[in-house]
């Protein structure tokens, strides 16, 4: 996270809504729904990443999507952008 | 115990999000009840969360009243969350009543219309939410309760006993408001109060009656339903039997919903104590005589 360039330099035909950043406020509040460890805010992949759980929960359109099963496995390689470009 | 078909309950809600407009009233009739009972609480909740948002009826009806500086709309559907987001109310997150993604004693309030009849683990549910609750932080919420839908348990299951000769659990067992009463105070809430109300829709024909439960996202998602799609004829039967023993002088059938609303908070030493058992010091028998 060595990035501070705002915006995030979108990806292979990335919309200009996937620029949307997360609310501050939800990033206060926000822990692992799984264990409830910290959360780290990958703004480039546009994940929050639990490193206690090993999991990545994913932010579409600035929404962050906080389910267990929709969450990357961080020993499991990373699927292009971690979604479909839409 | 594990009744409901989380993922199925997910995809009835993203089904339902598609064409929410036109099957809200329900819960946009909830979100005004509920907002109105945050109205008489005279008390400020600087960051509050509205668990189950659907569309964003209570933040719309909310419109800063109540207190709330900042409502965080949540929802297990993502089609609903961006519906909620656009009211404009503040942040969306997608969640698991069943996982809150919320650290401890971070929330002034939780507000939740609608949802936590889908959540198998309630218990564990109201356990979660006190915790992310601050010290005094409230917790207003309303669900349906057991009483809902009694014409249409009734007829569905006569139906199928006639012709099928069995029953198969065709709807979802629902909370009875003495019980959740009592799991709040399991979870840890202080002051905690349930109380139920009726609401009737008045329907021209059950068969609506059942394209407003898929519209609304509360159709059957029971694991042990039966798989594939409900028997015709038991469905046609059922139909028959409602209107047979249901129909109004104005040709209408009802159907109930039971409301079921919580109020507790997040226990706090200024809050009103109970005297420990065997403490008190002026004996009854002087008072009466």
């Amino acid at each position: 996270m060595t990035d501070s360039e705002i915006p995030p330099a979108p990806e292979s035909g990335a919309l200009d809504t996937e620029d949307l950043l997360v609310d501050p406020r939800l990033l206060e509040i926000l822990v692992c729904p799984l264990g409830k460890g910290p959360l780290e805010y990958d703004r480039e992949r546009r994940e929050l990443v639990s490193r206690q759980a090993g999991l990545a929960y994913p932010i579409r359109d600035g929404v962050p999507i906080m389910l267990i099963d929709e969450a990357r496995r961080l020993d499991e390689p990373d699927p292009g952008q971690g979604e479909p470009a839409a | 115990m594990t009744v409901f078909d989380r993922p199925l309950v997910r995809r009835h809600r993203e089904r339902a999000a598609a064409g929410w407009d036109g099957f809200d009233f329900l819960v946009r009739e909830t979100a005004d009840r509920l907002v109105d009972r945050l109205d008489d609480i005279t008390r400020r909740f600087p960051v509050a969360l509205d668990l189950g948002c659907h569309g964003g009826e209570v933040g719309r009806v909310l419109n800063g009243r109540g207190g709330i500086e900042t409502l965080i709309q949540a929802d297990l559907s993502d089609g609903m969350a961006r519906r909620a987001a656009a009211n404009g109310v503040g942040p969306v997150m997608v969640c698991d009543e069943e996982a809150l993604p919320v650290g401890p004693a971070s929330l002034n309030a939780i507000l939740s219309n609608l949802s936590l009849h889908w959540v198998n683990d309630l218990p564990g549910a109201l356990l979660q939410a006190r915790q992310a609750l601050r010290p005094d932080g409230l917790f207003l919420a309303c669900l349906l309760g057991g009483a809902t839908l009694r014409e249409l348990r009734t007829c569905l299951a006569d139906a199928e006993l006639e012709i099928a000769g069995g029953l198969s659990p065709r709807t979802s067992p629902l909370a009875d408001v003495r019980d959740v009463g009592n799991l709040l105070s399991r979870a840890g809430f202080a002051l905690p109060t349930a109380d139920a109300d009726l609401i009737t829709v008045r329907y021209e024909t059950p068969l609506k009656l059942w394209a407003d439960l898929r519209g609304m996202g509360e159709s059957n998602a029971v694991l042990a339903r039966p798989r594939g799609f409900a028997r015709r004829d038991v469905m046609l039967r059922a139909a028959d039997l409602y209107m047979e023993r249901h129909v109004g002088p104005d040709g209408r059938v009802p159907a109930t919903f039971e409301v079921i609303t919580l109020t507790a908070w997040a226990p706090d030493p200024s809050q009103p104590q109970p005297l420990a058992p065997g403490s008190g010091r002026t004996s009854l028998t002087q008072v009466l005589h």
